[in-house]
């Protein structure tokens, strides 16, 4: 009996919580449409989600990039198919790396920081203040931040892009014995535009899951310090499951185009 | 003659099972300032919150000026509702942010901040600070100010001179009487400091367990024959 209490609380808190958060989400889109837009502090925000983030997502990429043409030269090497590595690292790189293991660092980064701004707002009353100052919590605070991060994050995966290609040059070229304009060269050559494309488009859906989980997450924190500490955690482990829910389907949609 | 200018009928507020606020009944009238007093606990905070729309109840009804049950009311005409206030935190709940000035900015856009922060006793060269480099009692005042600039229809004080020395204190007392008796505005102080009930309260309501024990004149307070409120007033616990 006591069992099936449980397991039905579960299950209901977990539709009770899919509800609040569509209800966010609702809020948040009418809101932008309805009401006042800072164009101050989204530009605030996107230096600190997206400008701030670029050694992160840099040293991620140049490292990735790295490896995999170390790891793909171990494979290819076997069968004497050396010259298909700079497309592999291109591929890699703009179709999947850049943009998950952006995601993945930025949610760390920002998403964290952002649920802990917000929640701490949230506990200490500043929220409560705002609305009485006349000012749409939404506005000031939520579509900001979740446009920001909508925007930034292409930008960001785009540089990191490049900066991963040229990890991936790097190697070729000095450990390899790689012929560099023959690498580039096959490089351009190679990579497509949807390619670079359906990157991007991941990026922008992982910056909007990464701001708007660390919003909600800062929205609804309650308790103190112990609370807050707690919407940072959810925030950055939902927004990284999401990310790699999302990129799945993003892939698969684009797998069939 | 008292104008009504909020009603609050059979408010009932809890948190999970707890219930904080039972069956709880007050008018609040125009150009009157009225004390909440009550232990710590007591839900005198809940009950501001619940009057200027900040958080939800679950029965009852809290009318402004003849509108709508407020329960009844959407998000957007909540935050319409609510800019009728100003509040002063309990824990002040300045934008750590911002300075000082633009804290101040966000309830009204002023040339200069001088002759306010004068009135609450603070040094116009904290303008430029963040609230986190002020002291307790100083951004209590700053809280004050916020609150007070925008002229707000009613003002709602949550212990507005816990805190602060005894010399401030007495200042901020003399502050909200001049704005409670020469600008008559409707106030709401929830106070500790029986001071600030004898200097400018004109009714006061003793709030115990989530119930208003005891309403009625300021002056007639110490004629009361409750012993509960004797006792909360001298300062003497029941239980021993
Ligand atoms: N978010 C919350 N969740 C659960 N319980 C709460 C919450 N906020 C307040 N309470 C409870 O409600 C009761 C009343 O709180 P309230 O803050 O109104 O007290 P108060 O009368 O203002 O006390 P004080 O004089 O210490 O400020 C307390 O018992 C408190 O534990
Ligand atoms: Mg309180």
């Amino acid at each position: 009996m006591n069992f099936l209490k449980k397991l039905f609380s579960l299950v209901f808190n977990f539709f009770y919580s899919i509800g609040e958060i569509v209800n966010f989400f609702l809020d948040s889109i009418k809101f932008a449409l309805i009401g006042k837009f800072y164009p101050e502090i989204f530009l605030k925000q996107c230096i600190k989600i997206g400008f701030n983030s670029l050694p992160v997502v840099g040293l991620t990429s140049i490292f990735t990039g790295m490896v995999l043409a170390l790891q793909s030269y171990t494979g290819f090497s076997r069968f004497s198919a050396e010259s298909a590595i700079p497309n592999v690292v291109v591929l890699s790189i703009t179709r999947e790396l850049a943009p998950v293991l952006a995601g993945l660092m930025v949610a760390g980064r920002s998403g964290a920081a952002i649920a802990a701004e917000i929640g701490t707002m949230k506990v200490t009353e500043q929220i409560d203040a705002l609305k009485t100052l006349s000012t749409n919590p939404y506005n000031y605070l939520i579509i900001p931040r979740i446009l920001a991060g909508i925007i930034t994050l292409p930008i960001l995966v785009f540089v990191g892009d490049i900066i991963g290609v040229m990890g991936g040059y790097l190697i070729c070229v000095n450990l390899l014995n790689f012929n560099p304009t023959v690498y580039l060269q096959n490089t351009y050559n190679f990579v497509q535009f949807l390619d670079v494309f359906s990157g991007l488009v991941k990026a922008s859906v992982f910056g909007f899951l990464i701001t708007f989980m660390g919003c909600y997450h800062g929205f609804n924190a309650s308790g103190g310090a112990q609370g807050v500490g707690q919407s940072t955690t959810y925030s950055v482990v939902s927004s990284s499951i999401l990310i790699l829910l999302m990129n799945y389907i993003i892939t698969s949609f684009f797998f069939r185009l | 003659m008292r104008n009504l200018k909020i009603s609050i009928k059979n408010l009932e507020k809890s948190f999970k099972e707890k219930k904080i606020l039972k069956n709880l009944s007050l008018d609040i009238f125009e150009s009157e300032s009225l004390s909440i007093i009550g232990e710590s606990g007591s839900g005198k905070s809940i009950l501001t919150r619940c009057i200027v729309g900040l958080i939800d109840f679950e029965m009852g009804e809290i009318k402004f000026e003849n509108s709508e049950n407020l329960m009844k009311f959407n998000f957007s005409e909540k935050m319409k509702y609510i800019s009728n206030f100003g509040i002063l935190f309990q824990n002040s709940a300045l934008l750590d942010s911002l300075t000082i000035q633009e804290n101040l900015e966000f309830a009204k856009k002023k040339e200069n901040y001088t002759k306010t922060l004068d009135e609450v006793g603070l040094p116009k060269n904290i303008l430029n600070k963040f609230p986190a480099e002020l002291s307790v009692g100083m951004q209590k005042r700053v809280g004050l100010a916020r609150a007070i600039i925008k002229e707000p229809k009613v003002l709602i004080l949550d212990e507005p001179t816990t805190g602060l020395d005894p010399i401030i204190a007495r200042q901020i007392n003399k502050l909200i009487k001049e704005l409670v008796k020469k600008k008559k505005i409707t106030t709401i102080t929830v106070t500790h400091d029986m001071e600030s009930v004898y200097e400018f309260g004109d009714y006061v309501a003793f709030l115990k367990e989530g119930k208003i024990e005891w309403y009625g004149d300021a002056k007639k307070i110490n004629k009361s024959k409750k012993i509960s409120l004797k006792n909360f007033i001298n300062g003497i616990d029941e239980e021993r």
